[in-house]
């Protein structure tokens, strides 16, 4: 671990003998960056190559580490199951992209708010569901499709349509549309501070001039607020693509991937072979090295198409 | 003016409909926790008497010694986040070292690898540094996890700032960590209250590592021990959505504590220095 940063050391030094104070800027520099590096380096670097290694072994993390090749890949692209993950991954995936259109929305109507103080009023209720922890959402959403006493079967019990009663999380067939209604509209509240912070870059004499075009508002949208935000918009966006690749805590708490693996994603079904019971830490590792593929190039083509519009 | 008017209404009315259906699961989750369980399956959306305020006793005792576990991870893992990344974040944007951009495409890139990767592999690497079943497990991996993305959204707001401001500072006789500490720390402020927030949120919602982690029940935080209370204890909601409520409390206060600077704005202010 030590190797990088000695390496950067002697660097700055012969950089540095040019001038005393740029010396001095570039030290402070890198003593700025050091922590960081040092923490990404140990505890998020080290493991994945630990990953990358461990992939082509038998492991389980003890006794057993046998070098078997490309066997484990030859496994999982054997393993029906492992497919099924995927399947439900990408049908994640695009909806997770598509649900992040609710929030923009719902930003730019609250931005256009004439009066300050409602905007500010909306800014502090959108952001209170934040303070409810992730997990308890979560406990509360498998509460609510609960089909003996949760809140779907009781609303059409209610309204006299029982006969519209379902098992929800516990039919093959909803349970991932389940999952993927849950949060229901979807305000995501770090994304909208983030747009409205865009948002508020813009000088206000911007707004006369489009009101002087009498564009409509959609126009105006299109022309004004989605420009200003776009690169929020990337940000959110790699976000939400790296987060539903690498996320699995929803279906591990809410179904564990089942009925019938009808939730399963591989993230799941990479923890699940490595701490439900067996230890095949070097099968799961080759499942994770797969996903970073798959993520690591869906994100830059992503990224590449924004680029380019 | 009519039409201006009508607009504005037609805007309250949406943004109100989004928030009542936003809120209606926790509302769900408030009134439930009053009640016993033939209240729940007979008057599920009735709130009446009796309220059942024991649920709430019941849940506390489960509850707290979790709380204490959840406070402390997060706490330290926001602290320690924050720290690290005010300084990387403001030399990457600011300052001029060798390998600067490679170094920070080093860290930032960790944002597109899968957290799934690293799981397996950082749990051997805790388990062989002695971290399991300590805090420091959740903290020190958590902190690193977090670094990425908020030394990128720190950078790009150090970047946004009018570089004039900086170079005030310089102009006046300000060596580099001065700068730092008096023109810039003031001015991230808004971005150290949401970087903070965040982070301490995101470890108060922390699931599969302390759970994976932490082994013994004495060191659960409340999201791996709710989880267990629910399955522990099926059918008997009132006390369960009690300990809902109570896990919540303390983000709730955290949020009040920083409100004003999540809603004060991002950009506001800098230029008035």
């Amino acid at each position: 671990m030590n190797h990088p940063i000695k390496a950067l050391n002697t660097k700055t030094y012969k950089f540095g003998s040019k001038s005393a104070s740029s010396g001095k800027l570039w030290l402070t520099g890198l003593l700025f960056v050091m922590p960081a590096l040092v923490l990404t380096l140990l505890f998020d670097y080290y493991p994945i190559l630990s990953g990358v290694y461990h992939a082509f072994y038998r492991w389980d993390g003890a006794q057993t580490e046998k070098f078997v090749g490309f066997d484990n890949f030859v496994e999982i692209f054997q393993d029906r199951v492992f497919w099924i993950s995927v399947k439900n991954m990408a049908i994640i995936l695009v909806s997770h992209i598509l649900l992040m259109i609710p929030t923009i929305v719902a930003c730019i109507v609250l931005f256009r708010l004439r009066s300050g103080r409602s905007q500010y009023l909306y800014r502090l209720l959108f952001c209170i569901p934040m303070v409810v922890p992730m997990l308890v959402t979560m406990l509360l959403w498998q509460f609510m499709y609960n089909p003996q006493f949760g809140f779907f079967n009781q609303l059409l019990d209610a309204v006299g349509l029982d006969e519209y009663k379902q098992l929800w999380l516990g039919d093959p067939d909803l349970a991932l549309g389940s999952l993927l209604f849950m949060g229901f509209p979807w305000i995501n509240t770090i994304a909208a501070l983030i747009y409205l912070g865009g948002l508020q870059g813009v000088d206000g004499s911007i707004w006369d001039a489009a009101k002087m075009d009498g564009v409509g508002p959609i126009t105006q949208a299109l022309r004004i607020e989605l420009p200003l935000i776009k690169g929020q918009f990337k940000l959110n966006m790699v976000g939400v693509i790296s987060g539903t690749i690498t996320g699995y805590g929803t279906q591990l708490v809410l179904t564990n991937g089942g009925p019938g693996n009808s939730t399963l994603v591989p993230g799941l079904y990479m923890y699940q072979r490595a701490f439900g019971g067996n230890t095949e830490f070097g099968y799961a590792s080759a499942v994770g090295l797969l996903l970073f593929g798959i993520a690591l190039l869906i994100t830059v083509a992503t990224l590449k198409m924004i680029k380019s519009e | 003016m009519r039409k201006a008017i009508a607009a504005e209404a037609a805007k309250h009315g949406f943004l109100i409909l989004i928030c009542l259906v936003v809120f209606y699961p926790l509302l769900l989750m408030i009134q439930m926790s009053f009640k016993d369980v033939g209240q729940i399956i007979y008057a599920f959306f009735k709130v009446e008497p009796p309220f059942h305020f024991e649920n709430y006793a019941r849940a506390w005792k489960q509850v707290y010694p979790m709380i204490g576990n959840s406070l402390i991870i997060s706490g330290g893992t926001a602290l320690l986040s924050v720290v690290v990344a005010l300084f990387a974040g403001y030399a990457f944007g600011r300052l001029r070292f060798p390998w600067k951009e490679q170094l920070f495409w080093v860290i930032f890139a960790k944002l597109f690898l899968p957290g799934v990767l690293n799981l397996v592999p950082a749990f051997v690497l805790a388990w062989k540094l002695g971290l399991l079943n300590s805090y420091w497990a959740v903290i020190l991996f958590g902190a690193s996890a977090s670094l990425p993305f908020w030394i990128f959204v720190m950078r790009t707001f150090v970047q946004q700032q009018p570089q004039e401001l900086f170079e005030c500072a310089k102009i006046d006789g300000a060596g580099e960590t001065q700068t730092f500490v008096w023109i810039a720390v003031p001015l991230l402020r808004p971005m150290i209250a949401l970087l903070m927030i965040n982070v301490f949120i995101a470890e108060w919602n922390n699931y599969i590592w302390p759970l994976v982690t932490l082994t013994s029940p004495d060191k659960r935080p409340i999201t791996v021990g709710l989880a267990f209370l629910t399955s522990s204890f099926p059918g008997d909601y009132g006390p369960l959505m009690a300990g809902y409520v109570i896990a919540t409390v303390p983000l709730l206060l955290l949020f009040s504590l920083g409100m004003r600077q999540f809603v004060q704005g991002l950009t506001s202010g800098a230029i008035k220095i």
